[in-house]
Parts: C-alpha cells; structure tokens; sequence
C-alpha cells in the first residue's frame, strides 16, 4: 500500500513535505563574515566584519553572527546571545564535544568530524543524576586541553569578553 | 469540538498520554528515509517524532525572506514569526498525538515552568530540578544525565522501544544523523553554557506590565529582531530576564542546540509559552506586528505572509494572522 501523501494526518504528508523544502546551505570557505547595517540621522552604515576562528589549530566551520549591540550567535546555537564571541567558542566546544576531539591518526579507527554514521558530536558523558546543583565537573570554563584562538578582523565593538555570559 | 490544554503537572492522564503518544511517534515509520533530507550517511528511515526535529533545524536555517541571513530573523526564531510558527507546529504534534492516542480531544499539556522556577517563599519549589516533572517513573520525564537513564524517556540500548535520538545537528546547525543514544539534560549550568535558574512567575508577570514597559502592549516593534522591544522580543528571552531562551538553557543537553525538539520537553516547554501568548492576547486583542505595508526585509514576518507550513504552497497558507485565533482548535484550562 502506498503511503498517503495527499492526507495531512498521515505522517507521510508532513515528510515529504519537509523533504521538499530547500537544503539551507552550510558550507563556508575563509574566514566567518558578518554584515551589519544601520540607518542613522541620514546615513546607511555597513559593517562588515570577519573571523578566523580556530580551535587546536583548525579552523572553526561555523556562521557566527553579530547584532548591532555586538553580541555574538551562531546557527547551531538558537537559544544563545553572548556579548562574548570567546563564551560562544566555549558553547560550541562544550556542546558538540566531538567535534573538537583530537585529530585522529592514520589506523587508529576514527572517521574524523564529519558527521559520520557514528559519531554523535553531543554529550557523551553522564553528568549525574536529578537534583544536582548542575554544575560541571570539569568546572564551568573549557580548561581541559582545548584551545580556542579567535583573530577579530576590524570589528571595534567586540568588547565584551569579561561581561556576563548567557541570558 | 476543540482540545483542552491542560497543566502536565496537574493531570496525570494527559502526562501519561504525552508519554505515550511521543513513544508511539518516535517508533511510527514515515516511509521516508534520511537522504531524502539531505541528511548524510546511509539512507535510514526517519520516523513521525523525528520529522518535528527535522521541520526545526530547517525552519531556523531558512532565512527569511530568502537571500537574506538566518542569523537575523529566519523562519521559526529571532523575529516576529516566533511565536505563530511554534504555534502550526505545535498544533501538528498535537494532531498527530490525536491520531496515534485514537482520541482526538486531546490537548498537548504545557509546563508551567515559572511556578517550578520560583522559590518557596514565592509559592514555588525548593529545588526547580525535583520538580514532579523530572520523576524516573514511567509517568515522569526522567531527570538529568546522559543519557536520562529514568522515566518515561529513558534510554535502554537492548530494548529497541525505548527512546532514543536519531538525528540531530552539528555545531552549523546541519542536520546529521547519529549512532542512536539516550537524551541528554544538564540541569541548571552557569553562563555561558547555560542557565543557573528557571523563569520564575515575577518575571512572567512583568512582562504583561504595560504600565513599567509600554511597548509590551505592542506584539513587536522595528526593528523586529533580537533588539526590538515589544512582547514577541520578550517572550522568545533576548529582552528582559529570558523567558523562553532561559527554559532551554536551564535543561541544557538536547534542549541546546538547534535539534532541541529532541527532547519531548521542548514541546510542553513552548506549549507554555503559546500560553502564555495567548494571555497576553486577551489583555492586548489579537494583534500582530508588522502588517503588509512592512518593507520588503520583512517579508515572511509580515501579518499575512505564509509560513514555513505545510500549508504553505496550498490555497490558503497558514500566515500569522490566520493563526491569531485558534478557539475553534484547542484552548488552554487556565491563562496566567
């Protein structure tokens, strides 16, 4: 029996509806590049800033955007508004662990972080049970082994990297 | 006749049916299968629950209008069409929740997370993580960890129905698939990799007031985005204390990234906030902002633009305004 595309109660109207929806594309190449613009007293402003992002030396494939207070965000992120782009680096490493694992060497088994069948990039540990304060057991900074190095290209109002954090 | 939408917390036969409906979800074959998404990897079928998680990432990467940045305002977050979009999604959950329950009264349940994010002396919980919400019985969501080892939810790699995630998203916000595992939650971390409270009822309450804010008796003001002031700005958490942002910050794990419908407390979590809209329409009539005459940047947000629906293409869109009143679908037992 064919599934009944035409039937929105059935589940294959809704997927082959979202099968038909255009692929957002997420392949970047240099460095992350964020437009800002505004109109003030008469004038069109643009903003145009860019980073290169690496994390142990590789370079970190991730739109990041600017709003016009300077806060930082990325796709991967929705829920996140950091004055800090250094606090969304630490995000990402902290959400997406391996992603940021160690190059693999030729033989030892692993595919890399390509999103290979396998390779779940999220939360690999336990990190206790309800109740708990919450707080990581590897503190609440990334001090662990990686290291982030975020270049900043021209943008003056990026100052925010000892405020707060979070919403 | 039109659902009820009762409190999760306060009707144990419609948490027990939550449960058992998303298990059912998560296990119902769609016919399709991850390529057919662009998902890479070998092809694997995609089930009923994990096309919600699918329909989210997309939304959130589509940018609205097209051309412009995703970043800015796209079709599900940062901008007017926040909160009806959530709305058509979370009413095609519930319809399919009717289906599989074979009841098609049933009302999605919400989250009242305020009343769990306030403490004792305001009339709250002493501990927002002990909430009855989180019980590791089969009635409850489990609690923290990963994987959620209790409730519900709880993973159990031999037993092939319990829950588990399939798909989720890299650190771009892709779409991927993943070796199948547990929900993962952490509860409560500090900035910036989470948050340490939950909303509490204090802050529901100032968002309603008009007389402190008076933009808030406004749905959004230019210039429609993360800085706008107005209640949709409010409410989605990029003004004032957090609101809907905080929620997913405080659970933490699956409910961060752009996957977080993975986690079946997404849904009762925006059920709650679609509440909490739909009170603020009762004090402030149903209006939207912008309406048509908006420029051109602001297509896909305007009052009678189609969203990213699967009615979109059809003779009638669902639009925000067409959204506005949904008296004849469902209503809520009690507005805050």
């Amino acid at each position: 029996m064919q599934p009944d595309t035409a039937d929105p109660s059935q589940p294959a109207f809704l997927a082959t509806y979202l099968a038909g929806l255009p692929q957002p594309e997420h392949e970047h190449t240099g460095p992350a590049r964020s437009v800002r613009e505004d109109d003030f007293d008469g004038h069109h402003v643009v903003i145009t800033t860019t980073y290169e992002i690496t994390v142990d030396g590789r370079p970190l494939d991730v739109h990041i955007g600017l709003s016009n207070d300077g806060s930082a965000h990325c796709h991967g992120l929705p829920a996140y508004q950091l004055p800090s782009l250094v606090d969304l680096v630490r995000v990402l490493i902290r959400t997406f662990p391996d992603e940021f694992s160690p190059q693999p060497t030729p033989g030892d088994g692993h595919d890399g972080h390509d999103g290979h069948d396998g390779h779940d990039g999220q939360h690999t540990n336990d990190h206790g049970g309800a109740g708990s304060s919450g707080h990581s057991e590897h503190g609440d900074h990334p001090e662990h082994g990686d290291h982030s190095h975020v270049r900043d290209h021209g943008d003056g109002d990026m100052h925010g990297d000892d405020r707060p954090g979070g919403q | 006749m039109a659902a009820i939408r009762p409190d999760i917390l306060r009707d144990d036969q419609a948490r027990a049916d939550y449960i058992r409906g998303v298990r059912l979800l998560k296990h119902e074959p769609t016919t399709l299968t991850t390529d057919r998404f662009g998902i890479s990897g070998r092809a694997r079928p995609v089930y009923t629950y994990d096309l919600f998680v699918i329909w989210h990432v997309l939304a959130m990467n589509t940018a609205v209008p097209p051309g412009g940045d995703a970043g800015t305002r796209n079709a599900a977050h940062r901008g007017p069409v926040f909160l009806p979009w959530h709305r058509v999604m979370l009413r095609w959950l519930e319809a399919h929740l009717q289906r599989v329950l074979g009841d098609p009264d049933f009302g999605l349940p919400y989250w009242d997370w305020a009343l769990d994010g306030t403490p004792p002396a305001l009339g709250g919980v002493a501990n927002p993580a002990a909430s009855a919400l989180w019980r590791d019985t089969p009635d409850g969501f489990g609690g923290q960890g990963s994987p959620v080892r209790g409730g519900g939810f709880a993973f159990d790699r031999a037993d092939p129905t319990s829950f588990r995630v399939r798909i989720a998203t890299d650190s771009s916000g892709a779409l991927r698939q993943v070796t199948e595992r547990g929900l993962a939650r952490k509860f409560g971390q500090n900035a910036p990799f989470g948050s340490p409270r939950l909303p509490r009822t204090g802050d529901v309450r100032t968002a309603y007031n008009t007389r402190a804010d008076p933009s808030l008796a406004d749905y959004d003001r230019p210039p429609f985005d993360v800085s706008s002031r107005g209640f949709r700005n409010r409410l989605e958490g990029f003004t004032g204390p957090g609101l809907h942002n905080q929620v997913h910050l405080w659970v933490g794990g699956d409910m961060a990234p752009a996957s977080s419908p993975n986690d079946p407390v997404f849904f009762v979590h925006h059920c709650n906030v679609d509440r909490l809209w739909e009170r603020w329409m009762h004090r402030n009539g149903r209006q939207y902002q912008p309406d048509m005459t908006a420029p051109p940047n602001l297509l896909g947000h305007r009052i009678d633009d189609p969203l990213v629906s699967p009615f979109a293409p059809a003779s009638k869109p669902d639009t925000p305004g067409g959204v506005l009143d949904v008296s004849a679908l469902y209503s809520y037992d009690v507005l805050p």
